[in-house]
């Protein structure tokens, strides 16, 4: 909503700046989206008047112009414009002017003579597009006067942005009520009475306005109340130059008088008026209805609209006319031809007109109000000042009477007040007497014992807490102290998932990689690019109704594709070494109920080389175990240890190199490397690493108390054990021989050499064990750990047919 | 003989002054206090002298072993000072190599903005509850006193997955949900993402909010004001001004936007703050009466406060990030910065 500072004044005077305004109407709940000074860049451009024009000796197009500019001796004006003429007034550039399109003035020799100024047309001082002459003004204009303050220029155009509970302030009247509120100064109300007519412009009784039409409501639920006017005679033409600017001031394009007229008073009262042509009305009257199944109408921007019977019409006795609070009608629009006019202010339900217009996606100045709530008792002042203006503009008689047909009248809303309720709530102490104050100066009637009249144009306001809300806006929000909540703290509750959550967060961070967040949206093709199978369960995501674009359409059922695309996006940008994981609730579709489930997933990818790549800290490729080891590391995090790792056929994953863990019949976590043709899909150069695992499934397993273990008090034996075995036997076998056999004495266990080739016969690999004895009892002897340590490689002999590695 | 002893120690002493290492102090060790050394060899010559003597001889070898052994464990001292020294010198590094940096991952930014609005508010007693993120039309609207076809809904550019079911818009839902099935007192602050249909250098279609809501029998509007006003204070650091504006949400009355004082130019005006001095950070308000009749709270029982924030345009005027849309590339560049 634009509001103009000059417009304002009309209705209550104030002396603010425009930013002293603009800080009212903001504390007031209105925010300023921009302030805009008008007529900028005309500083020095002053009315003139041509007083000779003479030849210009070198050049035929060009005349030589002896201008009054007001003071001091006539200017010489080199001038080319077809309409440049003695006795012409018209603006003139002053040299040091900066017009408006940056050309600054200067004095100037043309074809060798001098030129003090110019001449403009509207376009070179961006009034307007016109351009092929010089801007003509009224020859009683002042001379030697600014002209910013001949065309009203010197005014300042506010920017409002009005919250959906405030129509009324959708107005001058409105918003310079608001200021009237802040200031104190009274709102001049412009008498709309229909007593306010001049008796000049109406009509005798014979051309009563029941004579020449009627208006019939059929859907008394959508339209409360229709009001209509005619005038006779008129004559089309272009508005005054005032009501032009006032108009294009706040961004408000003209067309002609009558519908200038019909915007002005919108503008002015807020309530949406339309204007037909009476003689395009078949049998000139009018009926509100709802629209017949498939009824169409061509709106005024010439649209072919398609009807349904939910949306309301004004038709005439045949045909819809105009779409109700939305849109006029093509064919019954005012034309240069029209002389008769039937003049529309009603009330309309607001959801309906919300509906038709979301329907049709017309958003119009119109359906802005209605479908916010237009003031029902407004219609007779705005069409009554419309009818005033039109008589006096356009020419023609009011004809006597009006129709106003109100099968929707309400009762006004009356609240009881209770002060020491605003006190309670506010944690103010204002006097009874103040908030009397404040709610009548916004218009409210309020009684000795507090029962307060809602006005009309409020339809905000239904209980005492609309009023609490006025009473604390307009004290001021920043008067209301500061205090802190006094009373019972509740009592938090533990929330284990979240600390696993944090958990898990915290040592993938110590693993080095950085949290990723993606949209929980992605591409139907993903599913193909992790290459799952059709029958995939995963690929019954959740699709979005009326998603931005196909790349954001299913709700995502992993989290896999948008790591990959994460490394993806890296790549393209020349870095291949990548570390993310990424917590996030996925979105599985429910069978059993409405909502879908939302578990919560954690999964990693490393692709590239890991290390810092510096002196002493070089890169190595990552692989299979860096990815295996973050996952044990983790659930050995979360105090998870009874589990086996299996080869899974998880389709995203290299089939040699790809795992999971499983709790029973489901999968806690799948880990791997990559498949090939991932890699290729996501233009991954690098080997790429992923983990997905469960956090629904981890927060059930999780060992929450964990226990404390006593240091061992007794000395430790280390001993190395390196056997030879078939190169296919998995290194789990002899380490699971070790643990059985060794038992409570082997207290620690690492692989740490794994090795085939040259030393070791084909078919055959070493594999090296350091293998720490410990008893918790008593300090163990050679002669004990020999003991078990033979026994153990026997086993390996016996089970595995392992020998010991010379 | 005590002749002898006096020249012992004068060239023992002369010896000394020659030494350049331990070796060749270990070796004049030897040569005058070893088993066959000077000292010993005259020692030895004391069985020889008369009882007069003897006492005399005894004591000046003493005076003369007792001194050497002074001088020799000084030069010792001197010695392995050196050699101290000129190790420590050998094992210099070149300090400006790089250092061995741990290879540590880092939070999301949003996250690290999550991780202190909570901890804030925790400090205040606020527990942290969350809501799913599918949520129905009842509670992402009507509930929350937003009917169908209310215009306050052209602020909440909606997906939808049917019908009824949406992805929620904010996290306000949580609120009803959580009435509904507890009694006050309450004291939440509802963490989560939310989806809009939008996306700019300013909007992304999925964003994050923070959620408060408090309840008890007897709230009021200034101590939602101060409730932000320490929550400001604690995000931004003392000393930021703080603004509350009145604006409009259907399920909170009064509703405030609350602005504060610009992070960059603390209200001079720049870029940032569009030369305003302020900066819009959260919406907030006294719960409307309709909200606790559609929980079956007797709103003439109890009064409450409920506030949100957006958590991902905090962190972009924390970090001064241009564009909201940087937060969901996942750049490696992006993320190691903070």
């Amino acid at each position: 909503m634009n509001v103009s500072i000059k417009w304002l004044k009309e209705y209550v005077d104030f002396e603010l700046s425009p930013e002293g305004l603009a800080e009212r109407l903001l504390m007031l709940g209105m925010e300023i989206e921009s302030i805009k000074q008008l007529g900028e860049g005309l500083d020095r451009v002053v009315v003139g008047k041509i007083n000779t024009v003479g030849r210009h000796p070198k050049a035929d197009k060009l005349v030589l112009c002896n201008v009054d500019v007001g003071s001091g001796p006539d200017a010489q004006i080199v001038c080319g414009a077809p309409n440049a003429r003695e006795g012409l007034v018209t603006p003139v550039a002053l040299v040091g002017a900066q017009l408006p399109n940056g050309l600054t003035i200067q004095r100037a020799q043309i074809r060798g003579e001098e030129s003090q100024g110019m001449l403009c047309s509207e376009q070179e001082l961006a009034i307007s597009d016109e351009a092929s002459g010089l801007m003509e003004l009224p020859d009683d204009t002042q001379i030697g006067a600014p002209l910013v303050e001949v065309l009203d220029l010197d005014d300042v155009v506010l920017e409002l942005e009005i919250t959906p509970n405030r129509p009324d302030c959708l107005s001058m009247i409105g918003v310079a009520r608001e200021i009237s509120v802040t200031t104190g100064n009274p709102l001049r109300r412009l008498e709309g009475d229909v007593s306010y007519l001049h008796p000049d412009l109406v009509g005798a009784e014979m051309t009563d306005i029941h004579n020449l039409t009627g208006v019939t409501i059929e859907a008394p639920d959508l339209c409360p109340r229709y009001a209509a006017r005619v005038i006779r005679g008129i004559q089309i033409a272009p508005s005054p130059a005032w009501l032009q600017r006032r108009l294009e001031a706040i961004g408000i394009g003209t067309i002609n008088n009558i519908v200038d007229i019909t915007n002005y008073v919108l503008m002015e009262y807020g309530h949406p008026l339309h204007a037909f042509d009476y003689h395009r009305l078949a049998e000139n009257r009018i009926v509100v209805r709802r629209a017949e199944p498939g009824e169409t109408l061509k709106t005024i921007d010439a649209e072919e609209r398609e009807l349904t019977p939910d949306m309301l019409v004004i038709a005439d006795a045949e045909n819809p006319v105009a779409l109700a609070g939305v849109m006029g009608g093509f064919d019954s629009e005012i034309t240069d031809q029209t002389v008769d006019v039937l003049l529309e202010s009603a009330y309309f339900h607001p959801p309906s007109i919300r509906k038709t217009s979301k329907a049709l996606g017309m958003h119009t100045e119109a359906s802005h109000r209605f479908e916010r709530g237009a003031d029902p008792e407004g219609i007779i002042p705005a069409i009554n000042r419309a009818a005033q203006l039109i008589a006096e503009i356009a020419g023609g008689e009011i004809c006597a009477g009006i129709i106003d047909v109100y099968p929707g009248k309400r009762k006004a809303i009356n609240i009881k007040l209770r002060p020491e309720r605003i006190n309670f709530v506010l944690g103010t102490e204002l006097a009874p007497d103040e908030m009397r104050d404040i709610l009548t100066r916004l218009g409210f009637v309020v009684s000795d014992a507090f029962e307060v009249t809602v006005p009309t144009f409020r339809p905000d306001v239904e209980q005492e807490v609309d009023l609490v809300e006025e009473i604390a806006r307009v004290y001021g929000f920043d008067n209301i102290p500061t205090t802190l909540p006094r009373g019972d703290i509740p009592i938090p509750k533990a929330d284990p998932k979240a600390n696993l959550r944090e958990d898990v967060k915290t040592y993938l961070l110590q693993c080095g990689m950085m949290e990723a967040m993606n949209y929980a949206f992605y591409p139907p093709d993903v599913f193909d690019r992790i290459r799952l199978a059709s029958t995939d369960p995963l690929r019954q995501a959740i699709p979005i109704v009326n998603p931005l674009s196909e790349d954001q359409s299913l709700m995502r059922t992993t989290l896999l594709p948008s790591l990959l695309a994460n490394a993806q996006h890296n790549r393209n940008h020349q870095i291949n070494d990548v570390q993310f994981f990424e917590c996030s609730k996925v979105f599985i579709p429910n069978e059993m109920g409405e909502y879908p489930n939302e578990p919560e997933c954690v999964a990693g990818i490393i692709a590239g080389n890991l290390g810092a790549g510096v002196y002493g800290d070089p890169l190595r490729p990552a692989d299979f175990f860096d990815i295996k080891g973050i996952v044990e590391g983790l659930l050995d995090r979360c105090g998870f240890s009874d589990y086996t790792i299996t080869r899974t056929d998880h389709l995203a994953f290299h089939p040699g190199c790809r795992a999971e863990i499983r709790i029973e019949d489901k999968t806690l976590c799948v880990f791997g490397e990559a498949h090939p043709e991932v890699l290729e899909n996501y233009d991954l150069p690098h080997k790429a690493y992923l983990f997905e695992l469960d956090f629904e499934q981890l927060v059930n397993v999780v060992e929450t108390t964990k226990q404390f273990e006593r240091i061992p008090i007794y000395p430790s034996v280390n001993r190395d054990l390196a056997i030879v075995l078939d190169v296919d036997t998995p290194a789990s076998c002899p380490t699971q021989i070790i643990k059985s056999t060794g038992g409570e004495l082997v207290s620690s266990l690492h692989l740490f050499d794994v090795y085939t080739g040259e030393q070791v016969p084909e078919g055959k690999k070493s594999l090296a064990f350091a293998i720490e004895y410990r008893s918790t009892t008593e300090t163990l002897t050679d002669e004990i750990v020999d003991r078990v340590h033979e026994e153990i490689l026997e086993q390996l002999e016996r089970e595995l047919g392992a020998t010991l590695r010379s | 003989m005590q002749e002898e002893l006096k020249q012992i120690e004068t060239k023992a002493l002369t010896d000394l002054k020659t030494v350049i290492d331990l070796r060749e102090l270990e070796s004049l060790r030897i040569k005058y206090f070893g088993r066959k050394g000077l000292l010993s060899a005259v020692m030895r010559g004391m069985g020889k002298l008369s009882k007069a003597e003897r006492p005399v001889v005894g004591k000046l070898a003493n005076e003369v072993r007792t001194s050497l052994t002074e001088a020799f464990d000084q030069v010792e001292g001197t010695l392995n000072q050196q050699a101290r020294e000129q190790q420590l010198a050998a094992e210099a590094v070149d300090i400006t190599l790089p250092g061995r940096l741990p290879q540590l991952g880092k939070k999301h930014p949003v996250t690290q903005t999550f991780d202190r609005i909570q901890e804030i508010f925790r400090g205040m007693g606020f527990e942290i509850v969350e809501g799913p993120e599918v949520e129905h039309e009842y509670y992402n609207f009507d509930a929350l006193n937003t009917p169908a076809e209310h215009p306050a809904r052209d602020a909440h550019d909606t997906f939808y997955i049917t019908d009824s079911l949406l992805l929620r818009t904010h996290t306000s839902p949580v609120q009803v949900r959580y009435m509904e099935k507890q009694k006050p007192p309450i004291r939440i602050i509802v963490p989560g993402r939310v989806y809009r249909r939008d996306s700019d250098a300013s909007h992304t279609p999925m964003f994050h909010q923070v959620e408060g809501l408090l309840v008890a029998p007897h709230v009021t509007f200034s101590e939602l004001k101060g409730v932000l006003y320490a929550f400001v204070q604690q995000m931004f650091g003392a000393g930021t001004r703080t603004r509350f504006r009145p604006h409009f949400f259907p399920f909170t009355e009064p509703s405030a936007e609350v602005d504060i004082s610009c992070t960059t130019c603390h209200g001079g005006g720049c870029r940032l703050c569009s030369g305003t001095g302020w900066l819009e950070i959260l919406g907030a308000g006294s719960v409307h009466p309709n909200v606790f009749r559609y929980v079956n709270y007797d709103p003439e029982q109890v009064t409450g406060f409920a506030f949100g924030m957006g958590v991902d345009r905090i962190a972009t005027l924390k970090y001064g990030i241009p564009d909201l849309r940087l937060m969901f590339d996942n750049d490696m560049r992006f993320a190691r910065q903070f």
